[in-house]
């Protein structure tokens, strides 16, 4: 044994054994001893791209919406290591619906969405299997990205983070916040990844829903705390994303583009603005 | 009898048209409680097992001395080590994700103990893959140990500040008590409960039997003694809008407790 190696001392004053760290004895409750927290973090992925793709909007539409978009990924894997979460769709809508009826909490409804995600992740693995880009499931995703995507020039898991039943309770109502697209901006989030983009069936954010209200006016261009002050009650992304930029420290901004403009990708993941671009405070 | 409630919603969620208000509207259904005898208990990591036998034994014999009445589902904290892990980590310049994931680990070591502890009362151990014969295990052996962080891993959310996950065990355990619509939860500490201060470091802190989490906000302490994400849990909550905190180091309380009795803070939402 090593007589120098610092050994785990005992701390007689207050009968807890602690190993000697930084945050010995202190209360990770404390905003102070937090504040104290704050350093740099190394990028994981900084060379891959997040895209998540739409379930409703992209993927339940079938080959006139998806074989389009899946070519353009094909093109677009030649130059760009992309990790490709997907949405549950009508079926995670549906199971909602039957959920909320009988009277299942949140985090149930959380688990069954995971399932749909994940069939729609099957769905574009098949299309994309000649490339060697399959469905990963979340469980064995995690620590091995890296691995998956040295191997592959890309990898397919469904966009939902593993919360499940862990999942939180919203303010109203009782559908689960974090969806696929915050799932999908958590993993860039943490991976530190180029880009995040998600890919839906409008051109990106408007101040009303452009479906519903034809005058409703396009945004090219927002901040967090623009977004905030605005409060618009129809989002093209999970809400519980404004929160998530606000607190990111890799990420700086996220995308929205219109997958039935597959020319859009490629210009998307160069960082080009060709929808709605999410952008964190620069102070914040 | 007609079933038109879930038709609108069903069309509601499907066309996507529908804003958070109007689903919350068209949501009229009361949310089940999936197992509400179960009584969930978080058993400290720093605060109760790093003490080691002097404080353990005592809870363990405890706990076993209220299986006969009380169903329990008890998670565990991650402690010093997990402090040790982070330290390390932040130094390395790890993301919130992978600290969530080494803080994960902890909290399995503590479990493992905790569950051979137990193991001879026939009470398994489960990890969040195995949830679902929760309640099987609970109807034959009353009790079952489980890991206390939430399983986020790589998906952990950042806190505001500084870079420590900002949803640890106190938070698991909560998030599994509202889901399952559990009978109580009960943060077995080494402290009264809460004060104004850390009572470790401010011999003055006053002590606080019952506040709201309103209140307690507004109170803006520097040092809380439940993770500050619960508090904002509690009040969105369907099930769970009280939690107790108690001390384990006194023999009875975890017995009182789980008979409905404030020994600690209740705090409610």
């Amino acid at each position: 044994m090593d007589e120098q190696a610092p050994a785990a001392r005992e701390i007689p004053v207050d009968k807890r054994h602690h190993v000697e760290s930084m945050l010995m004895r202190e209360s990770l409750l404390d905003k102070q001893v937090m504040s104290s927290t704050e350093t740099p973090v190394v990028p994981m992925l900084p060379f891959c791209h997040v895209v998540k793709i739409g379930g409703r909007s992209i993927i339940d539409n079938g080959k006139k919406a998806v074989y389009p978009l899946v070519d353009a990924i094909r093109n677009a894997l030649g130059e760009f290591k992309l990790v490709i979460g997907t949405g549950g769709g009508m079926r995670s809508r549906h199971v909602t619906a039957i959920g909320i009826d009988l009277g299942l909490p949140t985090g149930v409804l959380a688990q069954l969405c995971i399932i749909d995600a994940l069939g729609n992740a099957h769905l574009l693995g098949t299309l994309l299997a000649p490339l060697g880009v399959v469905a990963i499931p979340p469980e064995i995703l995690g620590h091995m990205l890296p691995f998956f995507i040295k191997s592959a020039p890309g990898v397919i898991c469904n966009g939902d983070p593993p919360f499940s039943i862990w999942e939180h309770t919203p303010r109203v109502g009782r559908i689960p916040p974090h969806r696929t697209d915050a799932g999908t901006f958590l993993l860039a989030e943490c991976y530190g990844c180029a880009t995040h983009t998600l890919i839906k069936d409008v051109d990106g954010l408007y101040d009303a829903d452009p479906k519903v209200n034809p005058n409703a006016e396009f945004i090219r261009e927002i901040t967090v705390s623009e977004l905030r002050a605005r409060n618009l009650p129809t989002l093209p992304f999970d809400r519980v994303m404004i929160d998530l930029l606000a607190n990111a420290r890799q990420m700086k901004q996220f995308q929205i583009i219109n997958g039935l403009k597959p020319e859009l990708l490629e210009p998307a993941l160069r960082g080009e603005n060709v929808g709605t671009i999410i952008r964190k405070d620069e102070s914040s | 009898m007609g079933n038109e409630g879930l038709d609108r919603m069903t069309w509601s969620l499907l066309s996507g048209s529908a804003t958070e208000q109007e689903m919350a509207r068209l949501d009229t259904q009361p949310v089940i409680q999936i197992l509400p005898d179960a009584n969930v208990i978080k058993v400290g990591g720093q605060s109760l097992i790093d003490r080691g036998r002097e404080a353990v034994f005592p809870l363990i014999d405890e706990i076993v001395e209220n299986l006969p009445k009380h169903k329990m589902i008890i998670g565990t904290g991650a402690g010093t080590r997990a402090r040790h892990a982070y330290s390390v980590g932040l130094d390395l310049g790890m993301p919130t994700g992978v600290l969530s994931v080494l803080g994960f680990f902890v909290s399995i070591q503590n479990a493992k103990m905790i569950h051979y502890l137990l193991a001879k009362h026939g009470i398994p151990s489960i990890e969040p893959a195995q949830f679902a014969q929760m309640p099987l295990y609970l109807a034959e052996r009353q009790a079952c140990v489980c890991v206390g962080m939430p399983p986020y891993a790589y998906w952990q959310p950042n806190p505001e500040i500084g870079r420590i996950p900002p949803h640890r065990t106190d938070t698991g355990c909560y998030l599994i008590s509202e889901t399952l619509g559990a009978r109580s939860m009960i943060y077995v500490k080494d402290e009264e409960g809460l004060y104004t201060a850390d009572p470790k470091k401010e011999p003055n802190a006053k002590f606080i039997p019952k506040i709201t989490v309103d209140e307690l906000l507004q109170l803006d302490l520097v040092d809380v003694v439940l993770e500050r994400t619960v508090f904002q849990l509690m009040k969105n909550a369907k099930n769970r809008r009280s939690v107790q905190v108690i001390n384990g180091l006194k023999k009875g309380n975890l017995t009182r407790a789980l008979n409905g009795e404030p020994v600690g803070t209740v705090i409610t939402a």
